[in-house]
């Protein structure tokens, strides 16, 4: 032990959970619900209760009215958006379980939206799921609960690596971002609840696949990883998302062109919006221009709903900003698609169990590797599913969690590893030149944002994208960095390289169309060969690719 | 990204809600002074947290409009 302390800060807890946004939280209050005398620790690179998305959102969750029939939305879901990549099964309870957790949310503080005789004020019903207003402090009430339960809190740590013996996860070392000391954790169980990536690729969508990145070195499946490219739409003269615009859009000459590629109502954006979009792009009637007024019209809905003070605040302030210090907005603006990606592969069982013992993963880190959405990346045609994608697994993954951290000896932690980790981590801050973190950053972006690279797909436009990944791939170990932030940025760019690689290597082995992955060069579905999942994993150092046959014939909802 | 970050330390209590509420590492802060420092403020993505959690309403976020775009075609 002694030994190890040399090496850096040993901190020790039953349940390590990383990452303090709504995943996490939410797992770490009800890891304490199931065993109250656990000791829970819970670890964030920033703040807990800040981070992640759920406070700069719509601050919606979907839930399911009362008397729903749920076997016909996973119908209506695996026909439709999953297009039968679905976990049936998983697809149902999450849906079932949907109420049941915004109702824990509550009960732990968070603010939900209730008409005076005490039902759910919900939003509008058009596919069959509703969505409940919550307020954007919910992180902040989570926390204040989590701290009465006496959960150990930890910010500006970064956790990059698993430790492992005899197979399962026994801790996990990182450091701290502030003075840059290794931290070494050692606990029975961990859960991954540190997000997926978002390649950093819009304004306040951060994320970079730590928690991806630890399972995958760990050795932990990859699932469903073609499915992490999704689009939002995007003002690119104010960097501000706009949600919903893709009902408005008019190409340079006037014309109308939602209707042309989106002749029937669907759930939120579908790509063929996006494809249509360049092509207008391509064939010269670009830029692509949004309505204003309409939009304004279609929003009004939302923005006046609800009675939620922090989320007016957050929308008031950044619209106060953008139009002291933006353009000004006219009766038409322009919108591109813009690239958030989504990517989040990390398998997960019905208990969110990863195929590593020990390890877990929870929230948007395993939400196309779950495969409850099927062949869409989140957030899957349902606005409002991240909240309940996070609170749903919380409850549903915990009770084995804790059981396995009750049941579990104190691990042993190979001393031999965490000081190969820490040698590992350390080379950025003994270079003072080098690969700027940035510089990969936005030759990575580059290459994952286009859309005919990520959405219109063919083999040879993804053999050249994987060739650019694997250029930013093989200067990584000149990365450079001057503190503990930079080193913090040069691991979340090894990070993203490497979802970048994996998307691209999952997509170029599906020689098919399904749901959002779309290829030129295989343009049908091919239900004969392709009802099945792509794997990938660590072996020997490379990276692997198998494929698991969906159990269709066990499912209800067949092609 | 990037941002200036005004702050007004005369009126600032040094509560830390600003270095807290930033998700994204843009502050340090100053144990002796008890005061925020804008250590990286080329991180800034302009969530506005740290100026709407300020309670003295010390903070002025000015947002480097339009930042980088990362285009789609």
């Amino acid at each position: 032990m002694a030994n190890l302390e040399s090496i850096g800060e040993v901190v020790s807890a039953d349940l390590l959970i990383v990452g303090g946004g709504i995943a996490g939280l939410c797992a770490a209050i009800k890891a304490k619900e199931e065993g109250p005398d656990l000791d829970v620790l819970l670890v964030d690179k920033q703040s807990i209760g800040w981070g992640g998305v759920s406070n700069k959102g719509g601050g919606i969750h979907i839930v399911f009215p009362q008397d729903y029939d749920i076997d016909k939305f996973v119908d209506y879901h695996v026909k439709n958006i999953g297009h039968y990549l679905n976990d049936q099964e998983l697809t149902h309870m999450m849906a079932r379980y949907a109420g049941p957790a915004l109702e824990k949310m509550e009960e732990w503080g968070v603010s939900v939206q209730r008409n005076e005789d005490g039902s759910l004020n919900l939003g509008p019903v058009d596919f069959g799921w509703a969505l409940a207003g919550v307020d954007h402090d919910l992180m902040l009430k989570l926390r204040k609960h989590a701290r009465k339960l006496k959960i150990r809190m930890m910010d500006k740590t970064l956790v990059v690596e698993l430790l492992k013996r005899d197979d399962r996860v026994t801790g996990a070392v990182g450091f701290n971002l502030i003075d840059g000391k290794y931290s070494i954790f050692k606990a029975k169980a961990i859960v991954l609840a540190n997000g997926d990536c978002q390649f950093k690729g819009m304004r306040m969508w951060r994320s970079s696949g730590e928690g991806i990145f630890a399972a995958y070195m760990a050795g932990a499946e990859m699932r469903n990883a073609e499915f992490g490219n999704f689009y939002e739409m995007l003002r690119p003269d104010n960097n501000e998302a706009m949600p919903f615009a893709h009902h408005f859009l008019y190409n340079n000459e006037g014309e109308f062109i939602t209707p042309k590629y989106m002749p029937e109502e669907t759930a939120d954006i579908p790509p063929a919006i996006l494809l249509g979009m360049e092509k207008e792009v391509l064939e010269g009637k670009g830029p692509i221009f949004l309505d204003m007024q309409q939009y304004f019209a279609h929003m009004v809905q939302f923005i006046t709903k609800w009675d939620r003070p922090h989320v007016t605040a957050f929308y008031s302030k950044a619209m106060g900003k953008a139009m002291k210090y933006g353009p000004e907005t006219g009766a038409r603006v322009e919108i591109i698609p813009g690239f958030i990606g989504e990517f989040s592969p990390v398998k997960v069982d019905q208990e969110m169990k990863t195929t590593v013992p020990g390890l877990w993963a929870i929230g948007d880190i395993c939400s196309a590797g779950s495969t409850w959405r099927g062949a869409i990346p989140p957030p899957g045609a349902m606005r409002g599913s991240g909240l309940m994608n996070a609170s749903v697994n919380a409850l549903i993954g915990m009770p084995s969690a804790v059981s396995y951290a009750m049941e579990t000896p104190p691990p042993e932690i190979d001393v031999g590893e965490v000081k190969r980790l820490k040698e590992d981590i350390y080379p950025p801050m003994k270079r003072d030149k080098g690969y700027e973190a940035n510089d990969a950053i936005y030759a990575i972006q580059d290459v994952v944002a286009p859309i005919r690279y990520n959405l219109r797909r063919s083999k040879d436009r993804m053999e050249e994208a994987l060739a650019k990944v694997l250029e930013v791939k093989a200067r990584l170990p000149e990365l450079y960095a001057k503190d503990g932030h930079g080193l913090c940025k040069s691991h979340e760019t090894k990070c993203l390289t490497l979802c970048a690689e994996m998307g691209f290597r999952a997509a170029l082995m599906r020689t098919e169309s399904r749901g959002w992955h779309y290829r030129e060069d295989y343009p049908e579905r091919d239900d004969k060969d392709w009802l099945k999942w792509i794997i990938l994993r660590k072996e020997e150092g490379e990276m692997r690719l198998s494929t698991e046959t969906v159990p269709i014939d066990k499912y209800k909802v067949k092609p | 990204m990037g941002s200036t970050i005004e702050i007004d330390m005369e009126k600032c209590k040094g509560c830390k809600s600003c270095y807290q509420a930033c998700f994204v590492d843009v502050f340090r802060w100053d144990e002796e002074e008890k005061k925020p420092i804008v250590a990286y403020p080329e991180d800034c993505v302009w969530c506005y947290y740290c100026e709407i959690a300020c309670k003295e309403d010390c903070i002025n976020v000015i947002p480097d409009v339009p930042g980088r775009v990362v285009m789609p075609y």
